[in-house]
């Protein structure tokens, strides 16, 4: 090289994860995908667009027209308005469950890696052991079960909230955080080895301040990463609960527009499966490729290369 | 160097081969099941859970009762309206003058199939005993009955014999055997349709000796002197042989009712003079998806009788009415469009004072044109096109189509949405968003059950009812939503009601104060004039002034709008084209002795 480098002072991970991210053009093509559909479900959560998803038409199974992109439903509701909504329900499940899951994984991993090889390890490798052990749907079955009819209460504000239209996000977030649980926990054996924690320790500083300002922020990449994995999980499997009616109760979502058309398709009506399969279609690929540009970009291997 | 098998392993493999090529031989493959005449192959959307007569409270239920249990009664086949025929009894019954004293002579020589419950393995002959045995059995608590309303204060000395700890020992004043063939029984008031109820699976004939030999298991054990007796049972499939032992009874073509104008061209004289049942065995499936009834019934060699789905009538049928098939399929079944002897309601919950009756006067007004206002936004034409393929039938009021007490003369008004007449009643009774109060829309889980919701909640928006107001409260299973119901916390309730036999009184009772939750008004609706008015009616004998005092009970439903009412569904049902077979729902019981299955060749 004729040009010689300059070096103005010395990179960050992010920044060079960023610079490394823009320069994936198919994660950058998946990151624009995602961002329209963040949007989408936005301005429909703001009440900008499709707020007419459950409006009867005067017949119902209209074909494609301008008027209605992907037809009408049996009730003449404008099917393209209905999936539209799915995007908000999508986010809304995916965001709750992927920020939580990871919260929960990650304190969970880091603590147990902290204290390898004690009691407290011992005891968290064996809650995710066990909840890893029991098949997700069935899980998510007996949680519903479980709070149909359960409250949560907050007395000072007689205030009463009833649980059975979470029971999917609960269920969700009490399965998703094992995975980011046992990576960020073999992130901390290997962070908890290295001289400045050795070196925080000798001048007394506390376990917990440890973790908190010196090991988690060192594991913020994998968090990330699994947020991503976390998010994309959540909107698959809510749209599969929802289809085997575990899931959304009130609302619409991918998942109900599926389970409609397995009437409408024997009817020869198909907007229904291809407004919600293909709208979720989109998103997974986005979603996965968007996950795994951020992974590829935040690998500290490749990164520092 | 050749070598041979050694023989030890090569015999092993041979007896194997053998066995194998002997077992799949054995079994009959599919494709002769098309040509095999011998069995009527019946299909059913669900499944019994028992066969006790005590708790055959469903469809289901109560197809395998009558076909395996004798009851004194039965409807005739082919007649309509629907006319009652002895069974079990020699004749309809004695009445004396005051309705009060019944008396039933049962058949001689009439004998169970043959058991090891009885002395020798033999069936016993049916004896009024028995009779007054399975009616005990109704009101034994231990035997959790379900059809206990229907004869509950009404016969002397019943309710009191329950009460006093059913002991079987203990004789009841009002239910007598007076002799081996002799029934007699004593009412507290009379009962127009006493008989009607004696046609109904809940009244058949039980042996104690079996009763007495399977106990608990007695419901998948049944033991009857009726044309079947039970082979095989699982929750998949029934298998029904001819009894051996039934008494000798023959078709008779002019006795059931035929009729040339409407019933010609399905084949029914060739039942004429055949001995009952007419087929050895007879297989019932019960099948729950109906893809897969369908599936099995268009493959040709499965099933005999089904219907068509909803999504595929499209395909399959020219014209829903009159019912035409296409072509193909015209070639291979007979078709029939089977309406119910039922309606399907929405009802308010009148015990909850939010929508129903109100203590205050001026709020029950209200209240009352809030239920008109949401009559009014109610739009059962379309919910017919929608779900019902535009054939069921609308109508105002309670009483369906066809039965002593339907008013031509009440108008369509009750039953045609009108938006702005919604309005008015809303603005009459002071209501505006703001006020309109919170309603639940109860229902059972599922993908069509939303749908319907969602298009109720889309009429309520046409009459400005906002949309958060109406909730959607779901249920797993039907038991679930059913015990909500009965316990009074559902506000607006789905539901339908099949007539137990063709009488007006049976949809009437449905809004008798007495009867209200858990008894069979889900309403809940008690309003003082209808139920004396009601009162009156169920003691009085068929005729005019009953006619007119029916004719009154249901303009007060139309009126005071306890339910949204009412539309009767009708049923697209097919069999192939080698079985005689007219379908019946409710008040039949079950058909399978009169169907027929025979070569295509040979006619």
């Amino acid at each position: 090289m004729s040009e010689k480098e300059v070096i103005v002072g010395r990179e960050s991970l992010w920044t060079k994860s960023g610079r490394k991210l823009l320069r994936d053009r198919a994660g950058v093509a998946a990151m624009v995908v995602v961002g329209i559909y963040g949007i989408i479900a936005l301005l429909v959560s703001f009440g900008v667009i499709a707020q007419d998803w459950d409006k009867l038409g005067e017949e119902g199974f209209e074909g494609m027209s301008a008027a209605h992109w992907f037809g009408t439903n049996i009730n003449g509701q404008d099917i393209f308005a209905r999936a539209l909504q799915g995007i908000k329900t999508a986010f809304q499940v995916g965001v709750v469950v992927a920020i939580s899951a990871t919260a929960i994984g990650g304190i969970l991993g880091a603590i147990a890696g902290y204290f390898h090889r004690t009691i407290v390890d011992e005891v968290i490798m064996w809650i995710y052991g066990c909840i890893d052990a029991i098949p997700f749907y069935l899980f998510v079955a007996a949680v519903a079960f479980a709070l149909k009819g359960a409250e949560f209460t907050v007395p000072v504000l007689d205030l009463h909230i009833s649980l059975a239209p979470y029971a999917m996000h609960i269920a969700m977030i009490a399965t998703f955080w094992s995975s980011t649980c046992r990576i960020v926990r073999g992130e901390v054996i290997k962070i908890r080895g290295l001289e400045y924690i050795q070196a925080a320790k000798a001048i007394g500083v506390g376990p917990l301040t440890i973790i908190r300002r010196h090991v988690m922020p060192n594991t913020s990449h994998l968090l990330l990463v699994q947020s991503t994995i976390a998010f994309v999980g959540a909107i698959k499997s809510e749209v599969i609960l929802t289809f085997l009616g575990l899931g959304v109760k009130e609302g619409v979502s991918w998942g109900i527009m599926l389970s409609e058309s397995i009437n409408d398709v024997l009817r020869g009506h198909m907007g229904n499966f291809l407004g919600a399969s293909g709208f979720l279609f989109v998103l997974v690929i986005a979603f996965n490729m968007f996950a795994d540009a951020l992974q590829d970009a935040l690998d500290p291997k490749k990164v520092s290369g | 160097m050749m070598s041979f098998p050694r023989p030890l392993p090569l015999l092993g493999l041979l007896t194997c081969l053998a066995a194998v090529i002997g077992l799949t031989g054995c079994k009959k493959p599919f494709s002769d099941r098309a040509q095999d005449v011998s069995v009527f192959r019946f299909s059913d959307n669900g499944a019994p859970v028992t066969m006790d007569p005590v708790q055959s409270a469903t469809q289901y239920a109560n197809l395998m009762t009558t076909s395996i249990y004798d009851q004194l009664y039965e409807y005739k086949y082919l007649a309509r309206p629907y006319e009652l025929k002895p069974r079990l009894a020699e004749a309809l019954p004695e009445v004396s003058e005051d309705g009060l004293l019944y008396t039933f002579r049962i058949k001689k020589g009439v004998r169970y199939s043959d058991h090891e419950c009885f002395p020798g393995g033999r069936g016993r002959e049916v004896v009024a005993g028995d009779f007054v045995y399975s009616m005990k059995r109704m009101f034994d608590p231990k035997n959790l009955p379900q059809g206990e309303w229907l004869w509950q204060g009404k016969i002397v000395g019943m309710d009191e014999w329950k009460k006093t700890g059913a002991d079987y020992a203990q004789s009841i004043e009002g239910l007598r055997a007076l002799d081996d063939h002799t029934i007699q029984i004593k009412l507290n008031k009379p009962f127009p349709q006493l008989t009607y109820t004696f046609a109904m699976g809940y009244s058949s004939f039980v042996p104690r000796e079996a009763v007495e030999l399977y106990g608990k298991e007695f419901g998948i054990n049944p033991v009857g002197s009726g044309p079947y007796v039970l082979k095989s049972f699982t929750t998949k499939k029934a298998i029904l042989m001819r009894n051996p032992n039934y008494r000798e009874e023959f078709f008779n073509l002019e006795y059931e009712g035929y009729d040339p104008k409407k019933q010609s061209g399905l084949g029914l004289e060739k039942l004429d003079g055949n001995r009952l049942p007419i087929m050895d065995t007879a297989e019932v499936y019960f099948m729950k998806e109906e893809m897969s009834r369908w599936n099995s019934l268009n493959k040709g060699t499965e099933i005999h009788y089904g219907v068509i789905p909803i999504e595929l009538t499209h395909m399959v049928t020219e014209n829903l009415k009159p019912l035409k098939l296409k072509p193909d399929y015209e070639k291979k079944f007979t078709a029939m469009n089977l309406p119910e002897l039922g309606i399907v309601y929405l009802y308010f919950n009148m015990s909850n004072p939010i929508i129903g009756h109100h203590p205050d006067p001026e709020q029950n007004r209200r209240n009352l044109l809030l239920r008109k206002a949401i009559r009014a936004g109610y739009d059962w034409p379309q919910r017919n096109r929608r779900y019902y393929n535009g054939i069921a039938t609308i109508f105002p009021g309670t009483i369906p189509k066809g039965l002593d007490g339907y008013d031509e003369t009440l108008g369509n008004e009750s039953v045609t949405p009108d938006y702005e007449q919604a309005k008015r009643h809303l603005k009459e009774g002071g209501w505006t968003p703001e006020n309109l109060p919170e309603l639940d829309y109860n229902s059972v889980a599922g993908v069509r059950m939303t749908q319907l919701y969602e298009q109720f909640r889309g009429w309520m928006g046409k009459i400005g009812y906002p949309r958060e107001k109406i909730k959607f409260v779901q249920y797993a299973t039907f038991g679930d939503y059913n015990k909500a119901v009965k316990q009074k916390n559902c506000t607006l309730i789905g539901m339908a009601w099949g007539l137990d036999y063709p009488d007006a009184e049976n949809v009437l009772q449905l809004f008798y104060g007495p009867n209200g939750s858990p008894g069979s008004n889900s309403s809940n609706f008690d309003d003082p004039e209808y139920n004396e008015l009601f009162k009156k009616s169920i003691v009085m004998q068929p005729g005019p002034e009953r006619t007119e005092i029916y004719r009154q009970l249901n303009k007060m439903i139309v009126d005071q709008v306890p339910a949204i009412c009412g539309l009767s569904r009708n049923t697209l049902t097919v069999w192939h084209k080698n079985v005689v077979f007219l379908p019946s729902r409710n008040p039949h019981g079950s058909l399978l002795k009169y169907a027929y299955v025979f070569e295509d060749s040979k006619d």
